[in-house]
């Protein structure tokens, strides 16, 4: 309607607060007050121009909802717009319309805000248009008046008669006009005001709009993180990037396809066991035996993958258990001192597999020291390349280093072929019946490496524990050793 | 000539002389020459760790083999590939010949080593006497 109408009309004037209007407001006083030279035009194409015109019309034809004002536009220039610029003075639109109603339009006119300025020339020009009581010499005295004021928006005492001539009819037409707007505000204070409701409006839109963006952003995070978390218990590692990326996620996979290896090699130890309770047959004993030897070529495949990815990982140990890495040599157990522990867990032994025994310990020892030896020499070499050379050469001397570490993945799979050598050998050297008693032992021997290793991480520390410490030992001890265990080793 | 390093003052050191330096000498051939002209010879690489492991390793079982630093070799170039070529995989050094025969890297080396059947094969060629 036709409020409405002058929301409209405010909204084309600027986006922006009130404040904004002062500065609206000189530019398009200079072009009014261009107009006093016969250029009507330009004030048409100002924005403003169409607004007022609008708003002359919904105040002056009461009732009358004029939708198409921006052609009778032009006839608004044909007004003395002289007179409409003198009432562009900052004010504040209800105090003016109140001190205007009362009585002198100059008072309201001191203080009138840019905003309101803007709506008065179409209340001023439309009393002329309306009357058609354009005096040449009311002209020119607001012409004189023009003159005097350059940008200061503060009427003279001198326009008040002529304003408050030009005022009241404006003013009466106003209250005529109460059409427009139920409440006795002016134009500008609607449009302003219109101006602000739009903003807030259009904020709150932009709040509601980002408040949803963040719950399903966060909607969307929780189910990554279930998804995720259920990969992970399932041992699938989901790895978009890992491969090029993140070296460590080669060290992960391999610690889930260690447990997974570590499970089955529980079974496969069930196997044993209940073939030597049973005392199977030969071929069938073969069978399990081969399938335990073959389980351990599947780890030296694994551990030759993760070297590629991630052969620090493999060196640390993190991926053993505490008490096995004690024992650690070049990223596993080593085969000379299992083999010195199984001489002396495998008795009775014949005469030539004991010194078969002893010939495989020998040959490792000798392989072993071979391979520390040249691992020693690798850091060597490293020390040297790190700690020497200006620093000049850093680049140079880092590519160096990164080609000498590149080595260390040669020596953890010449290990780990060290040690897939010496249990096929040691397959060799045994019959199958003993091979299998062989590989119970060292499935045990590994199995209270880790007991011994979970022990040892839940030991009660005497500054946690106050008084339970010989409960929770206890209980720790049943825990990790069932019974089955200890039957089978001593029998051997 | 006879040239050594610090670490290898026992071993004998092929001779570039007996190489036979010159053009149109094929490099496998030249290969199987110098194998040939020890009981172990060795191809390696003188910055190479696991070429120090593998002497280390012989050293340590009381042999003394023939190292050709290919590195110090003016046709080392050509020779590295044509051993490439022998035994189809990149990462060439050492590689290792007993009595002429080809036996191979390191993995091999060691393979045979714990099978048992390495100390045979020195013994056959004459580079252990125990």
């Amino acid at each position: 309607m036709g409020s409405q109408r002058i929301i409209g009309g405010g909204l084309g004037l600027s986006e922006a607060g009130p404040s904004t209007h002062h500065h609206h407001h000189v530019p398009s006083y200079g072009v009014l007050h261009g107009i006093n030279t016969a250029n009507p035009s330009t004030l048409i194409n100002e924005g403003h121009a169409f607004n007022f015109g609008e708003l002359e019309e919904a105040i002056v034809l009461q009732g009358v909802k004029a939708r198409n004002d921006e052609g009778k536009a032009p006839l608004f220039t044909t007004a003395p717009r002289p007179a409409a610029t003198l009432e562009m003075f900052p004010s504040w639109p209800i105090r003016f319309h109140q001190t205007s109603r009362g009585g002198s339009k100059s008072g309201g006119e001191s203080t009138d805000s840019a905003l309101s300025t803007k709506t008065e020339p179409p209340f001023e020009a439309e009393s002329p248009m309306s009357k058609k009581a354009t005096t040449p010499s009311l002209d020119h005295q607001h012409q004189l008046q023009h003159d005097h004021h350059d940008a200061s928006r503060i009427v003279g005492p001198s326009s008040s008669p002529q304003n408050q001539s030009q005022a009241k009819s404006p003013h009466e037409k106003r209250k005529g006009a109460g059409s427009t707007s139920e409440k006795p505000l002016d134009a500008k204070t609607l449009r302003r005001l219109a101006q602000n409701r739009e903003a807030a409006r259009k904020s709150r839109l932009r709040k509601k709009a980002y408040v949803q963006q963040l719950e399903s952003s966060r909607l969307k995070l929780t189910q990554l993180e279930q998804d995720l978390q259920r990969a992970r218990s399932q041992g699938l590692f989901m790895d978009c990037g890992g491969v090029g990326g993140n070296l460590s996620s080669g060290g992960a996979m391999f610690d889930l396809e260690y447990g997974r290896w570590l499970e089955e090699e529980q079974r496969l130890m069930g196997e044993l066991r209940n073939g030597v309770q049973a005392a199977v047959s030969e071929g069938e004993m073969r069978g399990i035996v081969d399938g335990y030897l073959s389980h351990y070529d599947e780890l030296f495949r694994l551990k030759s993958v993760a070297a590629k990815s991630d052969v620090f990982h493999l060196i640390n140990g993190m991926w053993t258990s505490q008490a096995e890495r004690c024992f650690l040599w070049i990223g596993g157990f080593k085969p000379s001192d299992l083999i010195t522990m199984l001489i002396q867990q495998l008795e009775p032994l014949a005469e030539q597999q004991i010194m078969g025994m002893y010939g495989l310990r020998h040959s490792s020892q000798q392989a072993e020291d071979a391979l520390s030896q040249g691992l020693d020499q690798l850091q060597q070499s490293l020390v040297d390349t790190i700690a020497g050379g200006p620093i000049v050469d850093g680049v140079q001397q880092m590519v160096v280093a990164m080609g000498k570490l590149a080595n260390l993945e040669g020596f953890v799979r010449q290990a780990d072929n060290l040690r897939q050598q010496t249990l096929h050998q040691l397959c060799r050297l045994l019959t199958v019946r003993q091979a299998a008693r062989c590989f119970i032992v060292i499935g045990e021997y590994y199995g209270r490496l880790r007991a011994l290793s979970s022990l040892w991480a839940s030991r009660p520390r005497e500054t946690l524990m106050s008084d339970d410490n010989s409960c929770q030992t206890t209980t720790d001890l049943q825990m990790v050793h069932p019974s089955h265990h200890q039957n089978h080793f001593p029998s051997f | 000539m006879h040239y050594q390093t610090a670490s290898w003052g026992n071993y004998v050191a092929a001779s570039r002389n007996n190489g036979m330096v010159g053009v149109g000498v094929d490099p496998l051939e030249r290969i199987e020459r110098l194998a040939s002209e020890n009981a172990v010879v060795i191809f390696s690489i003188s910055s190479c760790c696991m070429c120090h492991a593998i002497k280390r390793l012989f050293c340590g079982m009381g042999v003394n083999p023939a190292v050709h630093e290919l590195d110090e070799d003016p046709l080392g170039k050509d020779l590295e590939r044509a051993l490439i070529r022998l035994l189809g995989t990149s990462s060439v050094v050492p590689v290792v010949f007993i009595g002429g025969k080809l036996i191979g890297t390191m993995d091999r080396v060691m393979a045979c080593h714990i099978n048992g059947t390495l100390v045979p094969l020195l013994k056959e060629a004459g580079a252990l006497w125990l």
